[in-house]
């Protein structure tokens, strides 16, 4: 699957091309579902959310611009918004025991994406400006960025106050951002 | 809220793609997004810096259950289409509205469902048409999937948002279930500690509340549409 497949296939959708929607659903979908997966935690709401996406991704296709991002990062942006969309909790304090029972299923440490990264021009660069962070920032953004946690489960999660939370968050991504512009 | 402020709206852009806003932020800032092209030219720009992240994802093939729907929703709509364009049809409903509930349920959802399948027709409060369908899979383990259809070109006024209400019946008060959109099609997950009293509740309400959604816990707005629960 290269990303050259992916853009004429989504033009194709933009003019209603059924089969072309079929291929791209062959090509794209197991690497969505994964990333669906990894933020409901739950198999029939990663399910719903792949649905409610690829009626998007069909419906919208004339809105893809292969000029302004690649089309992996469309979709996948398309998913994770679904994805967060879903999850969009009624009260924080209707939660309770499960959203802690939620929080314990989730492992420490987001896996470290470094090793798969290193392949590709945008992911690798990605790879090394987030292993300059320190620890606890590089941690943070793994684990908010893989399993969709706010900053309130994070601190839950991570045992430390929101504030210090946010901190890490706020300054990780700025050091991020300055690397990835080549200016950090 | 105007964000003046470039360093502001940057990191703002930064936390609504990576996840990290709470429910009533992120329905805040996806109101801001919808006026303000700097701040979607800001969230494009994060979305190409954190995706490729997600490249690392081992892959995941779904189930052939998920294709078989989204082909279905798409492309094979005709049969349930005929009855909800049918003109004999609203005039049915407009005459009976109790024996609509139950017509809805067997043209839109799917039969083979196992039983147990809950469905709401709400109504337009003042011209008691229906308005808004919510459905869901109750007696299983775990939250509940809302699987909600706007019915017609529904507009939310602006700075405001809409809120589903979960009605227990008797004196009981209301429970808010979360902020809904005016998507023709949309879900909301429901947690498991509030399933039971769903599957149990006399109707559901929607009322306009300020944007993130009443703050009080209670309806604070207009109810627009509302509706009994029936289960099928």
């Amino acid at each position: 699957m290269t990303p050259e497949q992916l853009i004429s296939l989504l033009s194709r959708c933009a003019l209603r091309d059924q089969q072309a929607f079929a291929d791209l659903y062959r090509l794209s979908a197991p690497k969505l579902f994964a990333v669906a997966m990894r933020i409901t935690r739950r198999k029939d709401w990663a399910e719903e959310v792949l649905q409610e996406s690829y009626v998007n991704i069909w419906h919208h296709a004339r809105a893809y611009d292969a000029r302004k991002s690649a089309p992996m990062t469309w979709m996948t942006a398309i998913v994770r918004n679904r994805a967060f969309d879903l999850l969009r909790r009624p009260r924080e304090t209707e939660l309770g025991e499960s959203q802690e029972s939620l929080l314990a299923s989730i492992p420490d440490d987001a896996p470290g994406p470094e090793e798969s990264l290193r392949q590709a021009g945008d992911a690798a660069r990605l790879a090394d400006c987030l292993a300059k962070l320190s620890e606890e920032q590089q941690r943070s953004i793994r684990l908010a960025f893989f399993y969709g946690l706010s900053h309130g489960e994070l601190a839950a999660k991570l045992d430390r106050p929101l504030g210090t939370i946010k901190t890490w968050i706020r300054r990780g991504l700025e050091r991020l951002r300055r690397c990835l512009e080549g200016m950090g | 809220m105007r964000l003046s402020n470039d360093k502001l709206r940057d990191a703002l852009a930064a936390e609504y793609v990576l996840g990290t806003m709470s429910a009533r932020a992120r329905a805040r800032f996806g109101v801001l997004l919808h006026s303000d092209p700097a701040l979607r030219r800001a969230v494009a720009d994060w979305e190409r810096r954190l995706t490729p992240l997600a490249e690392a994802l081992p892959e995941s093939p779904p189930p052939a259950r998920v294709w078989r729907r989204i082909h279905g929703r798409l492309f094979e709509r005709s049969h349930t289409r005929g009855l909800w364009g049918s003109i004999a049809f609203w005039r049915f409903a407009a005459l009976a509205a109790g024996a609509v509930a139950l017509a809805i349920g067997l043209s839109s959802i799917d039969l083979r469902e196992p039983a147990g399948q809950m469905v709401t027709i709400m109504s337009d409060v003042t011209t008691e048409s229906p308005a808004m369908t919510v459905a869901w899979n109750a007696d299983t383990p775990g939250g509940r999937v809302l699987r909600i259809r706007v019915i017609g070109h529904a507009e939310m006024a602006p700075d405001t948002a809409w809120e589903l209400w979960m009605l227990p019946g008797g004196d009981k008060p209301p429970v808010s279930l979360g902020l809904i959109t005016t998507h023709e099609s949309q879900t909301l997950i429901v947690p498991e500690s509030l399933a039971p009293r769903l599957d149990q509740a006399w109707g559901l309400a929607m009322s306009v509340e300020p944007e993130g959604g009443s703050p009080t816990g209670l309806p604070t707005g207009p109810v627009l549409y509302k509706g009994q629960c029936v289960r099928t």
